[in-house]
């Protein structure tokens, strides 16, 4: 195939630039060489080498080459087209050639940094620059497409993360679903008694934030929810919403928890999520003091009147004329229209049995660092006192660090919280009992504002740090109702049996059970470790690889509750930009039906992901609705008359680029 | 390695560190962090002059030849609770160990002579106890039901049973394999034995430090499975098992391979019926760690005694992952009067003191090497009268034969 013939109107010659990118690309490839061997290809009118081709003189040499050499296609050698491949097309548009007559050659990512012998690779980058060459011939001119926003946000879970992203969009005068699978919104936080550094308690600076949900016009809060289905792609996604009952009709409870008080468990039986376990509640319960919304809910596994339908209903009876409780309220299914979606599905606390040495589950007195949050809240099940399962207040306690956390065993990753909540604990447990408290860690990682202060200041309140990682915890054969912990102190070099009352565990966060399959329904990816994977570690840290599904919180990694507020905002001000832009410009890569060539076998409607592809009853023939159409190619694959074709992946385009590569000149 | 400042030149043990950071799983110990859970958990990490997290250190700071000149490393025995538990997952037992400890021995000024008795009778007669090689299948002569010898009678077999040492030769090892042997002829197993050209699969002698000798038992072996026709191996012995599965591999060996305890389990259906005597007691089953820790079968031996009538099991404070050796592994079988000299408590009587703790009245084993160290420790410590000992397979003899 002749370049020349294929497009009449490119005349001008070809420039083509190798960037040295410092020494990422130079430092492997010979570019002196490739630019020589460059400049000999047919076509090719200029050939340069630069040393960041990125910055603003290296795309002014692109420019005037353009104004004065008269170039109407450009072939850049540089980093990935993730990265620059949009600062090119700008620059050559600037220049007034069509945007899609650059082609990226990706040097670095392909060549310099994953090989090492510099002949090599100075000769692969010279076959991928002929490539290159080659196809930017055949370039047809392009235009971005735009579609519109649609301005309401969905926001998935109603921790601080959800919560504070959806006080942001909502106060910028955007409408947002909050969906929460709870019967409240507050999600972790609302069960912390103290936040650290400072010591602020939890429930009063949460709790405004919740009642504000409540109360903002366009905030609409959904609790007993789930998202069930994401239709549809950046600014116009179609959502479905489970809404399961409460038994309880939201808009006629008035909170007033008479109810409670009425039903016919005289005494709360049923073992308290909310409280771990610790506590009771009772069949109709309010999950805590502060709830938000402020309306009970009936728990159909433990009311009698589920169980048998012969209960007296004496919470009906009390609850008259408002009318509240109906025990046959159906399931909801909620469809929204939404332009962007913020997860903040949060974090799930590893299990502690899967260390079986440490006890948990074993002995009574040995508890998970979220239990005893609980049990140090003066709204908690003790109301504030340190008591243990068998009623003794602890003498001695011991904190246990990294328990799934740095452990090849369970989780890789450090937590990065344990270490300040475990600190926390430590003077919590100092001020309200008259406990020695130990804590073991293996590395003390306090590496936040007023973090290490804070570490200080438990040092010096008397708490006993020992520096060796525990490695059993059995009941002392001498005291049945003490433990002993049992670490290497390995700055002292001597291994220690530390009797306690009372074990901590500081257990690390893990993703949520069922993170797999959220990012399933969300088409996102999740990372090694299975929390939500961000589109770059440091430049796009809330976003994903969907567009207009940002992440916000621990769903996306542990982290503690400042860094997770400030993610919420990030994620919320992503979103405002899309919507306020009105807009978002989209790569016309869409693919098209050749009607003459196309048999009307149907093969490929099913396939399409977007339901794009309609058959045209009246003609026999396939169509693809260029505003619904990715760009995925899915169809292009599967045609097998070969009559679909997909801008800028033409078969033209890409024969000729095989072509070039494969030709040793 | 450049990681290791070394003031010496290159000799010895600068050979041994090349050696481990050649592969994978050797590098990992460059990755430790220190943490101490391996000395915290180690049965003898107390009386250790360097016990593990120190070893690494100083391996790690070129002075390795102080822990190769000291005597720490025969305190190991192999239970694996330091591989099981380290959090960077650095195979202590199966990969750094064994490689320090050859050096060791070849460093010390003096071995222990009941450990060099032990590996020159493994050398000289294919046992550690010395006994001769043509009493191996002694104990089939006193066996109630016929037991075929593949040398006397080599046509193919289904199962070949590989007996091991302590169980051909010890009297309560004997007793075990006899009832082993009642019941593979009540599930109607087509079983064969090597009889006297079996030799010990030298799992032990590995662990100890001396791999050339191991490798010698493995080839020999192998040229003796070779000369047979059988579809699968079945051994009592947890560290023959241990070593079939691993150390074996590298010389070929890919036969279908199972230990006793769970060739059984997966016959319980068949077996069930058969468990007609009711116990009328409490017991408590002691995890092998090369059977448990290293190889996960914590379950099965469970399942076979909870099958018999009328039993009550009850578990340790240390179980599974977090068993207590019983101080026979790595060599530690042929070390007892060794630790007695540098004071230690013996690990046989911690298990036991922990098995009466219980009040369980029988203490069930599944390795051939406890019987005997229990029922010493039980005696030493006067719980004669309390407790016995009992290998999984006695106990379900007893109860088909309704002896209980």
């Amino acid at each position: 195939m002749d370049p020349a013939n294929t497009n009449k109107a490119s005349t001008g010659g070809t420039g083509v630039y190798v960037c040295h990118c410092g020494t990422n690309i130079a430092g492997i490839v010979d570019v002196h060489v490739v630019v020589e061997y460059a400049a000999t290809l047919p076509s090719v009118a200029i050939a340069r080498d630069y040393k960041y081709l990125c910055s603003t003189p290296g795309q002014e040499l692109i420019k005037q080459d353009i104004h004065e050499h008269g170039i109407d296609r450009v072939v850049v050698a540089a980093c990935s087209p993730c990265l620059h491949e949009k600062t090119f097309r700008k620059a050559i548009a600037d220049a007034g050639l069509n945007p899609y007559f650059v082609q990226i050659v990706n040097l670095r990512e392909h060549d310099s940094w994953v090989h090492t012998d510099h002949t090599a690779a100075t000769q692969k980058a010279m076959d991928l620059i002929r490539a290159a060459v080659r196809r930017v011939r055949i370039h047809k001119p392009l235009n971005p497409k735009r579609v519109s926003v649609h301005p309401d946000v969905l926001v998935v879970g109603g921790g601080i993360a959800g919560i504070h992203a959806a006080l942001t969009l909502a106060d910028a005068g955007k409408h947002v679903y909050l969906v929460e699978r709870d019967a409240t919104i507050g999600g972790h936080m609302a069960m912390f008694d103290k936040t650290f550094p400072t010591l602020d308690c939890a429930a009063c600076i949460l709790t405004p934030k919740m009642t504000a949900v409540q109360a903002h016009p366009k905030i609409t809060l959904w609790t007993l929810s789930e998202v069930t289905q994401v239709d549809g792609y950046v600014g116009n996604y179609k959502v479905t919403v489970k809404r399961k009952p409460r038994f309880v009709l939201e808009d006629a409870c008035v909170g007033c928890m008479e109810c409670i008080e009425a039903c016919v468990y005289k005494q709360a039986k049923v073992p308290d999520e909310f409280n771990m376990y610790l506590g009771k509640r009772k069949p109709i319960y309010i999950p805590f003091p502060q709830a938000v919304p402020q309306v009970v809910v009936i728990d159909p596994e433990t009311c009698i009147e589920f169980k048998s339908g012969k209960c007296k209903k004496t919470c009906v009876e009390v609850c008259a004329d408002r009318k509240a409780i109906d025990f046959h309220q159906p399931e909801k299914i909620e469809t929204i229209d939404v332009g962007t979606i913020i997860l903040a599905t949060g974090f799930y606390t590893f299990n502690a049995k899967r260390i079986p040495y440490y006890g948990y589950g074993t002995y009574p007195n040995v508890y998970t660092a979220l239990e005893v949050e609980r049990l140090v809240n003066s709204a908690g099940p003790t109301g504030g006192e340190i008591v243990l399962r068998d009623g003794r207040r602890p003498k001695a306690v011991g904190i246990v660090h990294c328990v799934g956390s740095r452990d090849e065993n369970t989780n890789r990753y450090c937590s990065r919280v344990c270490c300040m909540y475990s600190l926390k604990l430590a003077h919590l447990i100092k001020e309200r009992s008259e406990a020695e408290v130990f804590n073991f860690y293996i590395d003390m990682r306090t590496p936040g504002k007023g973090f290490e202060e804070f570490y200080n200041r438990v040092a010096e309140e008397g708490t006993h740090f020992i520096r060796g990682r525990v490695a059993d915890i059995y009941p002392d054969p001498q005291d049945q109702g003490r433990l002993l912990m049992c670490a290497e102190d390995t700055l002292m070099g001597v291994i220690c049996k530390v009797p306690v009352d009372m074990v901590i565990l500081a257990t690390g966060l893990e993703p949520q059970p069922d993170a797999q399959e959220i990012r399933r329904r969300f088409h996102i990816t999740c990372s090694m470790e299975g929390f939500f994977l961000e589109r770059h570690p440091k430049l796009a840290p809330v976003s994903t690889f969907t567009d207009g599904v940002f992440l916000a919180g621990c769903c996306q990694g542990p982290k503690d509750i400042p860094d997770t507020v400030a993610q919420a905002g990030a994620a919320a001000a992503e979103a405002l930009a899309l919507i306020d832009a009105g807009y978002v410009e989209q790569e016309p890569y869409t693919a098209s039906v050749l009607e003459e060539e196309c048999s009307g076998c149907k093969t490929c409607i099913p396939i399409c992901p977007y339901q794009a592809i309609t058959l045209l009853e009246d003609k026999k023939k396939a169509n693809i609705n260029e505003v619904l159409c990715k760009g995925c190619g899915t169809c292009v694959a599967a045609c097998p008359s070969g009559s679909i074709q997909q801008n800028f992946f033409e078969d033209q385009e890409i024969f000729a680029e095989i072509e070039g590569l494969l030709s040793y000149a | 390695m450049a990681t290791v400042a070394s003031p010496h030149p290159p000799g010895a043990f600068e050979i041994t560190l090349e050696n481990l950071f050649s592969f994978p799983q050797g590098r990992r110990v460059l990755t430790c962090l220190q943490c101490g859970t391996c000395t915290a958990t180690c049965p003898y990490g107390v009386g250790m002059q360097y016990p593990p997290r120190r070893i690494i250190g100083m391996l790690r700071t070129g002075q390795l030849e102080k822990v190769l000149t000291s005597d720490s490393l025969l305190s190991c025995v192999a239970c694996y609770a330091c591989t099981a538990k380290c959090p960077r997952g650095i195979e202590l037992t199966t990969v750094l160990l064994p490689l320090l400890k050859e050096q060791m021995l070849l460093s010390l000024p003096e071995v222990p002579s009941e450990l060099q008795r032990a590996l020159e009778n493994m050398l000289r007669y294919g046992n550690p106890m010395g006994e001769s090689p043509r009493k191996r299948a002694a104990w089939a002569k006193t066996s109630s039901i016929p037991i075929r010898i593949l040398p006397e009678d080599p046509r193919t077999t289904d199962v070949l049973w590989f007996v091991e040492c302590y169980t051909s030769y010890h009297p309560r090892g004997q007793d075990t394999a006899r009832a082993t042997a009642k019941i593979f002829q009540a599930l109607g197993i087509d079983f064969a034995i090597l009889g006297n050209e079996e030799k010990c699969a030298g799992e032990c002698v590995r662990l100890s430090g001396e791999p050339g000798l191991h490798n010698t038992l493995m080839e020999y072996n192998m040229q003796v499975f070779r000369k047979y026709k059988f579809n699968s191996i079945v051994t009592s012995c947890p560290h023959a098992y241990d070593a079939f599965r691993y150390s074996y591999r590298t010389a070929g060996f890919d036969y279908e391979l199972r230990l006793a305890t769970t060739f059984l389990a997966q016959h319980l259906e068949a077996l069930r019926p058969m468990l007609r005597g009711k116990a009328g007691y409490t017991v408590t089953y002691h995890d092998s760690c090369c059977m448990g820790r290293h190889n996960g079968f914590y379950e099965e031996p469970r399942t076979l005694l909870q099958a018999i009538p009328g039993i009550k099991l009850v578990e340790m404070t240390h179980n599974r992952v977090n068993t207590i050796c019983c101080g026979g592994g790595g060599g530690g079988m042929w070390l007892d009067t060794y630790y007695k000299a540098k004071g230690y408590e013996r690990l046989s009587e911690r298990r036991v003191k922990e098995a009466v703790a219980t009040g369980a009245d029988v203490l069930a084993v599944a390795c051939p090497y406890e019987i005997s160290r229990f029922e010493d420790a039980v005696k030493v410590l006067g719980y004669d009268k309390r407790m016995i000992v009992r290998d999984i397979t006695e106990l379900l003899v007893e109860s088909m034969e309704g002896e209980i």
